[in-house]
């Protein structure tokens, strides 16, 4: 016995609505944007650069990028990367004295004039040197959550790749990997420890 | 002709003699018995329930099931919400009809309204369970619901959950999400594994074991898989792993630059990701079973943190295309963009399953939960005090989040209810828990 029990499905189950409490208001801040996005995000050279279109939020439907998965979905894999873009292991790439990182404020991606002159440095430098490929990380600083900071990271290096690029440095030598907030330098959680940790870092390999 | 038991409880949180009415309604529309718990918004109305450990029918239960399912499924009902749970000792004997009796009409003057009565036989490497549950407000006991279960002796916890899962179903006709698991990231930053978790943080398993950067564990919707961003071969790709199967995981996206922030559609079959390969951080939705991606937003900002509404038909996600990270919703195939949310930088998106609501995080200061009406309406705020709280993740009914926060020092991840309510750690111990993933019931 026992299904002659039947069920009530009850309404609201003990949500009960916490003062609702409206967002301080602020006035959104327009900032600088980096460099328009050129060139391929790495030395794969696959992939194409995406038109700056602000005002295009509208779906891009039929007309839309359309990319198979560059690896088969169906090819189970630990060692999976036959398929994979050509990518150098960035642990290949290590650090040299002569190429300084530059740093960001809070939530920014566009390059302070201090650090292009930074920039400006390490262009010469890796103009000098033509046989290195070039690493460049991005990193964040704690604050911020995980998924945004990735993004954050990635456009870090890419404003400072962008930037080398158009100091002449070549594109196809360049490979910009984002590490969000996973690698601090610094771990205290001070502005000081943090605004360390808002860094592009620059390492290289022998071509 | 059938009588409808109405229990209308008191809102007392402790277990206390409350108000009952046996009402008979005019014209009843089901045969037998009809139990409302009537659990009402702003309330905290709960029903009592005793669970005395189980009662050995056979079998030699030498590793004390009998109790542990008792307890470990009145934690679940004391989780639910829905329920006080009668304290109790002891099993009620079997085949002892006025020995049921006996310890009904004890619990009954305790402030019972309902108990469950047990049984278990232990047949081999087997739990075999059966429920009883009766009506402690009808004069006679009646038992209003009997189910049986059945699992291997080596997940005796699995039983219980299934067992609250089943009570909680028959008092408010939706099972309960005991049932269910919990995926997090455990490790300080640079060494982060993947784990999976029972809901309530027992029986903890590693997922990955590579000695890198692992995060972002999303739960597909059947459960059976997760959506991981690794750096396993050095960047951050997105990944499948199967956590209960012998089967190595699948690469879903390795394209140059970020393949982050996964987000499986209602129906198993996408996954909206973020992508860089064309520029800057971009949505895409991956088709699973073809490998085809198709591009969604088209911005020079940050778009990213995709979470779909239940219905499949839109996504939010963040976007700080105005100069601040903000909450976004768009139909699900790029179209009809629209911000919801103003203010502060927020980030984590996540659709009820209910569809309503969006609770997300708000960085002022400190970080903490949000929740927005889907349109944008009535934003509110879940956490509050010291530290941090982010990372939120429903459960598959809606009525609990889980999220990561620092109040106690490290990274841990808590459970509330969906008002903010009876915030509780779920994980303890070493190093940092983050990002929770809940996952749906499990088949």
């Amino acid at each position: 016995m026992g299904t002659r029990f039947s069920h009530v499905v009850l309404g609201s189950l003990l949500i009960a609505a916490v003062a609702a409490t409206a967002c301080a208001k602020r006035p959104a801040t327009t900032q600088a944007s980096a460099p328009a996005p050129t060139g391929a995000a790495g030395t794969t050279g696959g992939t194409g650069a995406a038109p700056a279109r602000p005002s295009d939020f509208t779906s891009p439907g039929s007309s839309g990028t359309t990319s198979s998965a560059q690896p088969s979905t169906a090819a189970p894999t630990t060692s999976g990367g036959t398929a994979t873009p050509v990518r150098p292991s960035p642990r290949e790439f290590s650090e040299v004295a002569e190429l300084r990182d530059i740093n960001f404020d809070f939530d920014k991606y566009d390059i302070r004039p201090g650090d292009a002159r930074v920039l400006d440095s390490n262009a010469t430098w890796l103009k000098g040197n033509p046989n290195h490929l070039l690493l460049i990380e991005g990193h964040c600083d704690e604050r911020g959550t995980n998924e945004y900071n990735l993004a954050l990271g990635e456009r870090r290096a890419k404003s400072a790749m962008n930037y080398l690029v158009s100091q002449g440095v070549q594109a196809n030598r360049i490979t910009i990997i984002s590490y969000g907030e996973e690698r601090p330098l610094c771990t205290e959680h001070t502005e000081e420890c943090w605004a360390k940790n808002r860094r592009a870092h620059f390492l290289v390999k022998p071509r | 002709m059938g009588r409808r038991v109405v229990l209308l409880i008191g809102s007392a949180a402790l277990v206390v003699l409350v108000s009952l009415f046996a009402l008979r309604p005019p014209a009843p529309r089901a045969q037998g018995v009809d139990v409302f718990l009537n659990v009402t918004a702003g309330g905290g109305k709960k029903l009592n329930i005793a669970i005395p450990d189980f009662t050995v029918v056979a079998g030699n239960d030498s590793s004390a099931n009998a109790r542990l399912l008792a307890s470990v499924a009145g934690a679940d009902l004391t989780f639910s919400g829905l329920f006080n749970v009668v304290a109790a000792t002891g099993a009620i004997p079997v085949n002892n009809p006025d020995a049921l009796k006996q310890s009904w009409t004890e619990f009954a003057a305790a402030g019972a309204h309902a108990g469950v009565h047990g049984l278990l036989t232990v047949r081999g490497d087997r739990l075999e369970t059966e429920i009883r549950v009766y009506d402690l407000t009808s004069p006679e006991f009646r038992l209003i619901a009997t189910r049986r279960f059945e699992l291997p002796a080596s997940v005796p916890r699995r039983l219980a959950h299934k067992i609250a899962d089943e009570i909680v179903l028959q008092f408010t006709g939706e099972p309960g999400v005991a049932d269910t698991k919990l995926a997090y990231v455990r490790g300080p930053r640079g060494a982060k594994e993947i784990y999976v978790a029972d809901y309530d943080g027992a029986n903890p398993v590693a997922v990955t074991r590579n000695g890198t950067i692992n995060l972002s564990p999303v739960w597909s919707p059947d459960g059976r898989s997760l959506a991981v961003t690794s750096y396993v071969k050095g960047y951050p790709d997105l990944y499948r792993f199967f956590p209960f199967e012998r089967r190595p995981e699948q690469i879903l996206a390795a394209f140059a630059g970020i393949n982050s922030s996964p987000a499986w559609s209602p129906d198993g079959k996408s996954i909206a990701v973020t992508l860089s390969k064309d520029g800057n951080p971009e949505l895409y939705v991956l088709n699973v079973a073809t490998g085809v991606f198709r591009r969604l937003t088209r911005h020079v900002g940050i778009d990213t943190d995709p979470s779909w509404a239940p219905d499949g038909r839109q996504i939010t996600f963040v976007s700080d295309r105005n100069g601040t990270a903000h909450i976004y919703v768009m139909d699900s195939e790029g179209a009809s963009v629209r911000q919801i949310t103003t203010g502060a930088m927020q980030t984590q998106p996540r659709w009820s399953p209910k569809g309503d609501v969006i609770a997300y995080t708000t960085r002022q200061g400190t970080h903490d939960i949000w929740v927005v009406n889907a349109d944008g309406s009535n934003p509110r705020r879940l956490t509050t005090g010291s530290g941090n709280s982010q990372g939120p993740s429903w459960a598959p009914n809606g009525r609990h989040l889980f999220f990561q926060t620092d109040r106690l020092g490290g990274w841990q991840i808590f459970a509330m209810f969906a008002d903010g309510s009876e915030q509780a750690p779920i994980t303890r111990g070493p190093g940092d828990f983050t990002s929770p993933s809940w996952s749906s019931r499990l088949p």
